[in-house]
């Protein structure tokens, strides 16, 4: 593994929401500040920095990962999904106007990472049940809904169908 | 035109669940936060805090923070002081002891996390490697770590508090002696209730910009209050009003430990004037666990008679608030204790009492405002105290309850501490309540568990809430403060229309709720109304806080609403030629009452005002726009009740909540999905309140829990689905007949939690009355029980 110095800049190249793109940060750069702060898009929220409160979840290789646990190095050839690459055009995701429907969020601050958290658990069982989604998104902190109507909107049959069609689709 | 007058206003929209026209900017992640405001040129501030509880500053050296490359600026207490005196917080009340708090602390640190030094630097990393270099001398001072040695008064506090204490109040002084002596029984205890913190999931923010070209100051701010702010920031900055523009941008989550003039917010404004360039702080978690304003620390030291019938005979009740070092802005050491004495009777009759609140200060950070304001804790005892009641009496919680509430006939019913109760529906929420949790069976269910070995509870919890606070309900409570808040509303040429509001929102769905009401007040479909808020452009007001938005939104919409329908009803009358009282507004259309033939389109009516002077009656002033306040005649009560079916692991002690029902009677509910959505995030801070989240101080008041993972907050693991049933009682002081219920959850769902613990282990001689009730406080109620 390459070494790098204190406060050396480094080129990363990853893959974004579908499209190339390269930034540099330092070594110390949380992947959450890289993805804010350097690649541009501030819709992943840092919530607690110790990777606790889950608002900071995106996809990279699909998997939920935490991106304040994670260097912006470690981005460097990776597929990343954040939220803004959710709606298809100007079009919400079906996930996303099923939590729009069932008022599955009030300040919107755990959105974000409860999507992402969401997304890979229905892309792996398109059908779960609430005790399934409520251990899926137990590591995501939410501090307005109490849960339960983001669990209804993650169960909604829309959503279920998107997964399946999804996954049928390859 | 009367600041209190109940304006017409027909539901239509008006209790539609209709979804949130928020949602899809907030789900796409397009949103801006106070952290995602990242402006041409911007600075970041990190801030040295104090490692102390209680020291003195002897000496402190910069250089070399200010020596590291990126960095622009090191200033210390010494150079904020400059500037200005801090923040001074009292209420206006004789006896007062108002304290300021230094923007940040000079010569003395009071807390642990109290501010000592800011670095402002080219990134937070930046910053913070510069922190790491200031060198501090602290010489230590006793610390005041709890009420007893506040009470003491060995050591101060703060040197501007006289013994500790910063208010003693009586608010009912009835002697007790002759009915404790001849009441059958009185149940007494001593209620420990945990220091919280609200943690909202963005924790607090700033950013400011000074334009030294033309002097304004504008500053973003994740704020409840971004009037107040405003006016707050040109007193204690000596900066004039009227160049300073506070914008709160979409905010993650408040619950009131937003809803305060916070000592950093002073200190990014004047570092951004002196370095003319923006300057960004953005708190990170330890910090707002350690500074963010904590609350309901208080001790409740209460007593019930009750005669064999279970009437409630007196109440008692001391309550000492474990209050920090300071008082808080606007909110004071008083926010809870104070205020909580003026309802602590609740809905029921309780012909006597004895109830005296009393602020100590200890070197902690400031008690503030945390959902369910100055009643979470009563409500606990009270409710604690009547099972204790119950039992005694071998009555059900329920039937216990309905032989005090206060009924219809009682109306207007005046409570030992002079509360006037004008409105409520207790009796039919303690029907409700008791059909929806079964209670017939439950007792059965509950036996049949014990024979397995398992410990099930339910706990009950009735509340009035005095909502939509104006000038009326804060002199209620004893805190003068005079209610101004404004909306705006404007019917554009085209028929559309534009509401500003002072009332910014933390999650509530404003956007959607006061869009129904002005789309009802003026007969036009949802979506040709907007609102805009959050900018102190626009219109000014108090802020969005103590279930305020709803009616004092509502009523100020309406208000003004009805402004601009005068004109339109003269100018159609006009046209339509009919009297302007006959004009009706409904479907988008302008028509004479009766004869819906006689029609015109709103936006035509809108046009001919704007553009066409011949449409006009003489002397017609064509303004389409006009703004008004609200401020409720009285206080405005809405109600509601809370159960809790819990199960307690005796082995473990860990307590699983299993149901919660919730009975709200909010009044005319503008949009049920949201009214449901408030009530569900309030129970799941109620049962983390209850049973997981506690600020733990040392024995010199060193905060331990500055992470999520000491901390705990509920997760999806911990709260249940819940039952919501309404009722609906209009209002008669707010237009369309609204009550506001925002705090509602948290006032009485912890009472609900704690009463279902202290159900379920009654049996083994258990009667838990220190929170959170976590595993340990279980195992130890267990060890120690009587047997």
């Amino acid at each position: 593994m390459k070494k790098i110095a204190e406060n050396e800049v480094v080129q990363v190249r990853t893959n974004v929401n579908g499209r190339a793109v390269s930034f540099a940060t330092q070594a110390r750069v949380s992947l959450a500040d890289s993805l804010r702060y350097e690649v541009g898009l501030t819709g992943t929220k840092v919530g607690c920095e110790h990777g606790v409160c889950g608002a900071c979840t995106i996809l990279v290789d699909g998997q939920p990962m935490r991106s304040c646990l994670m260097l912006g190095v470690q981005a460097e050839g990776r597929e990343i999904q954040t939220v803004e690459g959710l709606a298809i055009g100007l079009k919400l995701h079906p996930l996303q106007e099923s939590f729009k429907r069932h008022h599955a969020l009030q300040c919107g601050f755990c959105s974000a990472g409860m999507l992402a958290t969401a997304l890979a658990l229905v892309r792996e069982n398109p059908a779960p049940t609430r005790a399934e989604v409520r251990d899926a998104i137990s590591g995501n902190l939410c501090r307005c809904t109490g849960y339960e109507t983001i669990v209804d909107a993650i169960c909604d049959p829309a959503v279920a169908e998107f997964a399946r069609n999804e996954k049928s689709n390859g | 035109m009367d600041k209190s007058e109940v304006v017409e206003l027909q539901p239509r929209s008006i209790g539609q669940s209709v979804p949130r026209k928020e949602d899809a900017t907030i789900l796409s992640g397009r949103a801006q936060y106070i952290a995602d405001i990242i402006l041409p040129d911007m600075r970041h501030a990190a801030f040295l805090r104090s490692p102390f509880a209680h020291a003195k500053i002897t000496h402190i050296d910069t250089h070399a923070a200010a020596a590291v490359s990126g960095v622009d600026l090191v200033w210390t207490g010494a150079n904020v002081g400059e500037l200005t005196a801090g923040i001074t917080a009292g209420l206006q009340v004789d006896d007062y002891v108002a304290t300021t708090q230094p923007a940040m602390a000079d010569h003395e640190v009071r807390y642990v996390g109290e501010t000592v030094a800011v670095v402002i630097a080219e990134s937070r990393r930046v910053a913070e490697d510069a922190l790491e270099l200031i060198d501090v001398d602290y010489e230590e001072l006793p610390s005041v770590n709890n009420i007893e040695e506040s009470s003491a008064a060995e050591h101060l506090a703060n040197d501007g508090v006289p013994n500790n204490v910063i208010y003693r109040h009586v608010r009912s002084a009835d002697n007790l002696e002759p009915t404790f002596e001849k009441a059958a029984h009185v149940l007494s205890a001593v209620f420990y209730n945990n220091r919280v913190s609200a943690s909202p999931i963005e924790t607090r923010g700033c950013v400011a910009h000074h334009e030294w070209t033309n002097n304004l100051l504008k500053l973003w701010s994740a704020t409840q209050m971004p009037g107040y702010l405003r006016t707050m920031l040109a007193m204690f900055l000596a900066i004039p009003e009227h160049t300073i523009e506070v914008v709160t941008p979409q905010v993650g989550g408040g619950f009131g430990q937003k809803a305060h003039v916070h000592p950093e917010e002073l200190v990014v404004c004047l570092v951004a004037r002196k370095l003319g360039r923006p300057v960004s702080w953005i708190e990170d978690r330890q910090e707002n666990l350690l500074a963010g304003t904590h609350a309901k620390h208080q001790v409740n030291e209460t007593q019930l008679a009750v005669d064999e019938q279970g009437k409630f005979l007196a109440l008692k009740n001391y309550v000492s608030t474990d209050s920090g070092a300071y008082n808080c802005l606007p909110w004071t050491a008083s926010v809870e204790g104070k205020v909580g004495v003026t309802t602590m009777t609740g809905v029921y009759k309780i012909p006597q009492a004895n109830l005296e609140s009393v602020e100590l200060t200890t070197s902690k950070c400031p008690i503030g405002a945390y959902r369910g304001v100055g009643w979470t804790a009563g409500q606990i005892a009270r409710e604690a105290l009547i099972d204790l009641a119950a039992r005694k009496l071998q009555l059900s919680p329920f039937e216990i309850r309905r032989r005090n509430i206060i009924r219809a006939d009682d109306f207007p019913y005046t409570t030992a501490s002079g509360m006037v109760i004008r409105e409520g529906s207790f009796a039919q929420t303690l029907d409700r309540l008791e059909s929806m949790v079964d209670f017939a069976t439950f007792r059965e269910r509950q036996t049949k568990a014990r024979s397995e070995g398992r410990y099930i509870g339910l706990g009950l919890s009735l509340f009035n809430e005095i909502t939509g606070f104006g000038t009326r309900a804060f002199s209620a409570i004893g805190t003068p403060i005079t209610s101004h808040d404004t909306s705006t509303v404007r019917m554009d040429p085209t028929g559309t229309v534009t509401v500003t509001t002072s009332f910014v929102a933390a999650g509530q769905g404003h956007s959607t709720t006061f869009a129904q009401v002005a789309a009802d007040a003026l007969g036009v479909p949802l979506e040709k109304v907007v609102v805009r808020s959050g900018s102190t452009a626009n219109t000014y007001g108090l802020g969005t806080f103590a279930s305020r938005a709803a009616v004092i939104g509502t009523g100020s919409i309406a208000r003004a609403a009805e402004m601009v329908r005068v004109k339109i009803r003269q100018i159609a009358g006009h046209m339509l030629e009919a009297s302007p009282a006959d004009i009706v507004l409904e479907n988008d259309q302008v028509h004479v009452t009766g004869v819906p033939s006689r029609t015109m389109s709103m936006a035509d009516v809108a046009g001919a005002i704007y553009f066409a002077e011949s449409t006009h009656p003489e002397n017609f002033d064509p303004t389409l726009e006009a703004t008004a306040t609200f401020d409720p005649g009285d206080s405005v009560l809405a109600n509601g009740g809370h159960a809790a079916l819990v199960e307690v692991d005796i082995e473990t002690g860990i307590v699983k909540v299993e149901k919660f029902y919730a009975v709200e009677d909010c009044g005319q509910m503008i949009n049920p999905m949201i009214v449901e959505g408030q009530i569900r995030g309030g129970i799941a801070q109620a049962i983390g309140s209850t049973l997981l989240e506690e600020l733990v101080h040392d024995e010199n008041s060193q905060l331990m829990t500055t992470t999520f993972m000491d901390y705990l907050l509920p997760t999806a693991s911990d709260v249940p689905d819940i039952v919501i049933e309404h009722l609906e009682t209009p209002s008669d002081l707010v237009p369309g007949g609204i009550k506001g219920m925002g705090e509602s959850a948290m006032i009485s769902a912890p009472a609900a939690v704690v009463g279902a613990v202290n159900d379920a282990l009654a049996s083994l001689g258990v009667f838990i009355t220190q929170y959170p009730i976590s595993p340990e406080r279980v195992f130890r109620a267990l060890e120690n029980r009587d047997d």
